[in-house]
């Protein structure tokens, strides 16, 4: 005999079959960034989910690089598009890198007389590539656009395209000056040139107080860029519960990487 | 042996080939007229059989049918009449390459030697007797009680198929193209389950019972033969022939050979429509979306439905809209036309998806002035048969691409003022000056891929070959070692770049720059490394030349690595990208 319990479940799930269902995300996998140091850290960009990489649009931060690596690995077994807002994508270092361009969709947002501006057009596009389906990484490049005019879009498009995102067995990245998907997105790097006194020769302050930046110079040619990256978000390791254990989640779970990159001539 | 196709009530057939499938259906099963004759006393030219069964006959006029109530009426078009023939004798032609277009609504064709193809069609039915050896002009026997057995499959096989491209068929087979003709004329629809077969030697007596008005006849003839009492095909062969030559002539003999079965003629033969082009004209110039995509949909039926019967695919589909502009000061007309044509990367027979590229290039386009025509073309080629591969990774739906793209056009536009796509696979182009690329379609046949890395290693030049040569290089073609290594790239720093790039000044320190002036802002340039010099097409108009500087910049943000350049023919400076 059923309980009354038990009773009023089966007369709800009959009504509403997944009332009790417990939601459970899908297994993820991961697209290595090809950055040994990334990658060691969070095993690259999470399939089903929502990346975000960060970085100074000004100084040189490396998340243009870090997104060509990343296509570069992708194209390799995958087929990518590639949503460019400011058509700022160059092919010949993504050809450098290793981008496997016949099978890279490149949409150049901004370059015709379009009444849309281009940040709609390229979350207009990425929503017509989500439906469409078939890519293993859809990549979404707003680093030409004002980091005021991402601001404004709204947290539920951000949640909108993360829920999207979690069916496909594909990596929507995001690449803009800051995050603002919050806890929209599965991981949130943040990528810049290496601070002075980090062991990184980047760039180190003389006695003088002047930045010295003949490092990635050799003699008189530009050789090398040494850049960190900062998790600053991921889901495969917990938040922090409370500000008490907050030094152990700064040191374990923010943390931060230095690599560096070579120049197509060096 | 010879089979008849043969359409009833052809003029409403063809009236209704246009419709889409349901709706066919729906009108099929209503009483339908169509009108036929002068525009102030149109008559009934033709009915269905609902529309007789309610009592409406041929010759009645369009007054005395709306008395009636609930008969639709349509006036005859002898353009749908000549489509609806054309695709008739091509649906024949998949069954045969010897068709005759006997009149309109009714094909002949031989099928001598096509009894392997029949049985392959019906089903499947006939695996093993498409490989038995079997003598000409004799059906395979393994699986079919008799020849009559294997022919009522061949014809159910046929009738499905055309019931697919809408037609309701007939079909009658018989040892001599005449007797097969008038034996799908003449009987009614109850003869036919689902076809009728006479076998050689019984033509007189399956035909007997036929009335001699089926015969191709002269009404004078008919009045004579009726007032003998000759009335049907039995009296008339049973007649004497000497009896008959002395009182009609020739023509009463050779009807009396119809009527026997006995004439042996060859057969005119067709060939197929090659064309496969649709055109229509409003009568008055046409304004809206809605009444353009309601004849382009019906254009688009016709020509898949042609395609199919073809067993052909479309991989071009062309479109041309004639425009009418009036001149009011002299008065005259004069036609502008509007074309974009689509290059599929898949052939493709489905009419929905060819539909909703041209629906999304239209509503994405403002013409000129009122429509006047169209013309719809339609390149066609064999379809493509392919195997899945196991070893190629996941791509877009090939046949869904088009239309995504199409859709994503619509978004961004279809090309930047310089006339490089907005759309598709990025490419390098064989050239030294920086920043050169080209936008390829994006296709996810990986036949697609080979045919581009091939046409790109043709055009380059060798020592510029070696980027495009990795980019554009298939991953199955790379070899064991390459592609263990594929995982271990290069970690370069990439450009990002302004387009079009920024007008800049730059304050030179000698010969090296030492202020450059970034976001409207002076910036000191704390390490620089040039000028590296290019220049290139000298010979011509589009001559450039460049000194290239690579300069360390103090940002707020930090350490900024950007590309500048002086174009020496303008006295500029410029800010090409940063390095990021």
């Amino acid at each position: 005999m059923l309980s009354q319990n038990a009773l009023l479940r089966s007369r709800i799930e009959q009504k509403l079959p997944s009332a009790f269902t417990v939601y459970r995300r899908p297994e993820r996998g991961c697209i290595p960034t090809g950055i040994a140091q990334i990658d060691e850290a969070v095993q690259g960009v999470p399939l089903h989910a929502l990346t975000e990489i960060s970085g100074s649009n000004l100084a040189s931060s490396g998340k243009t690089s870090l997104l060509t690596s990343l296509l570069a690995q992708a194209t390799h077994d995958r087929y990518c598009a590639l949503v460019d807002a400011g058509d700022s994508f160059d092919p010949t270092s993504g050809a450098a890198a290793g981008i496997h361009l016949p099978r890279l969709l490149w949409v150049r947002c901004g370059k015709t007389r379009v009444k849309l501006p281009p940040l709609e057009q390229a979350f207009k596009v990425a929503d017509i590539l989500l439906q469409s389906g078939g890519f293993g990484l859809l990549a979404v490049n707003l680093s030409e656009i004002s980091e005021r005019v991402v601001r404004k879009v709204p947290l539920s498009t951000w949640f909108r395209f993360s829920r999207v995102i979690e069916k496909y067995s594909a990596a929507l990245v995001f690449v803009a000056e800051e995050p603002h998907a919050t806890s929209c997105a599965g991981l949130v790097l943040r990528v810049g040139t290496a601070p002075p006194g980090e062991g990184l020769q980047a760039a180190r302050l003389s006695r003088a107080g002047m930045i010295d930046c003949t490092a990635p110079f050799t003699g008189n040619l530009l050789t090398h860029l040494n850049l960190n990256v900062e998790v600053v978000r991921s889901r495969e390791k917990k938040p922090a519960a409370s500000e008490k254990c907050f030094e152990k989640y700064s040191q374990n779970y923010a943390q931060r990487t230095g690599f560096s990159l070579h120049t197509q001539w060096a | 042996m010879f089979a008849c196709f043969y359409i009833p009530d052809f003029p409403v057939q063809a009236a209704l080939l246009p419709e889409p499938a349901e709706a066919r259906a729906t009108l099929r099963q209503s009483p339908l007229a169509i009108l036929d004759g002068p525009a102030n006393l149109p008559r009934v030219f033709a009915t269905n059989v609902p529309a007789r069964r309610a009592g409406i006959q041929i010759g009645m006029t369009k007054l005395q049918v709306e008395t009636y109530g609930g008969v639709r009426l349509r006036p005859r078009s002898l353009a749908d009449e000549d489509s609806a023939q054309t695709a008739l004798v091509n649906f024949a032609g998949k069954f045969s390459p010897r068709v005759e277009s006997t009149c309109p609504g009714a094909v002949i064709l031989d099928l001598a030697g096509t009894e392997k193809l029949l049985a392959l069609r019906q089903n499947g039915l006939c695996e093993n007797n498409s490989r038995a050896q079997t003598p000409r002009n004799q059906p395979p026997q393994t699986k079919f009680s008799s020849q009559e057995d294997f022919w009522q499959n061949a014809a159910r096989a046929i009738t499905t198929q055309a019931a697919e491209i809408g037609f309701d068929l007939r079909v009658a087979i018989a040892a001599n193209p005449d007797t097969a003709f008038l034996a799908a004329r003449g009987f009614s629809a109850q003869h036919f389950s689902p076809a009728i077969v006479i076998p050689a030697g019984e033509e007189a007596q399956r035909l007997a019972s036929l009335p001699v008005d089926a015969l191709p006849i002269s009404p004078e003839m008919l009045e004579i033969l009726k007032g003998w009492g000759i009335l049907t095909f039995r009296a008339l062969a049973a007649l004497p022939t000497v009896a008959i030559v002395e009182r009609l002539g020739h023509e009463g003999l050779y009807l009396q050979k119809f009527a026997r079965g006995n004439v042996n003629r060859p057969l005119l033969t067709t060939t197929p429509d090659a064309e496969f082009i649709a055109a229509f004209e409003f009568d008055d110039p046409v304004e809206t979306l809605e009444s353009l995509f309601f004849v382009l949909h019906r254009l688009l039926h016709e020509l898949c439905a042609k395609l199919l019967a073809a067993a052909l695919a479309a991989q071009e589909l062309r479109l041309t809209i004639g425009l009418e502009v009036r001149q009011i000061r002299s008065g005259n007309k004069e036609d502008e036309q509007y074309r974009h044509e689509w290059k599929l990367p898949v052939p493709t027979q489905d009419k929905n998806l060819l539909f909703g590229l041209l629906r999304l290039q239209l509503e994405n386009t403002t013409l000129s002035a009122p429509i006047r025509r169209l013309l719809l073309e339609v390149v066609p080629v064999r379809p493509r048969v392919a195997q899945g591969n196991l070893f190629a990774p996941p791509s877009p739906e090939a046949e869904k691409l088009e239309i995504t793209l199409e859709r994503i056009r619509g978004v961004v536009g279809s090309a930047d003022p310089n006339g490089i796509a907005c759309v598709g696979s990025p490419s390098l182009v064989d050239t030294h000056q920086p920043g050169s690329f080209t936008v390829h379609n994006f296709s996810s046949d990986q036949n697609e891929e080979r045919q581009c890395h091939r046409e790109e290693e043709r055009q380059c030049h060798p020592e510029r070959s070696r980027l495009i040569r990795e980019a554009n290089q298939p991953e199955e073609s790379k070899d064991l070692y390459s592609s263990r290594k594929s995982t271990e790239f290069t970690r370069v720093v990439a450009l990002r770049m302004f387009r079009p790039v920024l007008e800049t000044s730059v304050e030179l320190d000698g010969e090296k720059p030492h202020f450059v002036r970034l976001w409207h802002r002076h910036r000191r340039v704390l390490a620089a490394s040039g000028p590296w010099s290019t220049s290139g097409n000298w010979w011509s108009e589009s001559a450039w030349t460049r000194e290239e500087w690579d300069v360390a910049l103090k940002t707020p943000a930090g350490l900024g690595f950007y590309r500048i350049f002086r174009d020496p023919i303008r006295q500029q400076w410029f800010v090409e990208g940063v390095f990021d």
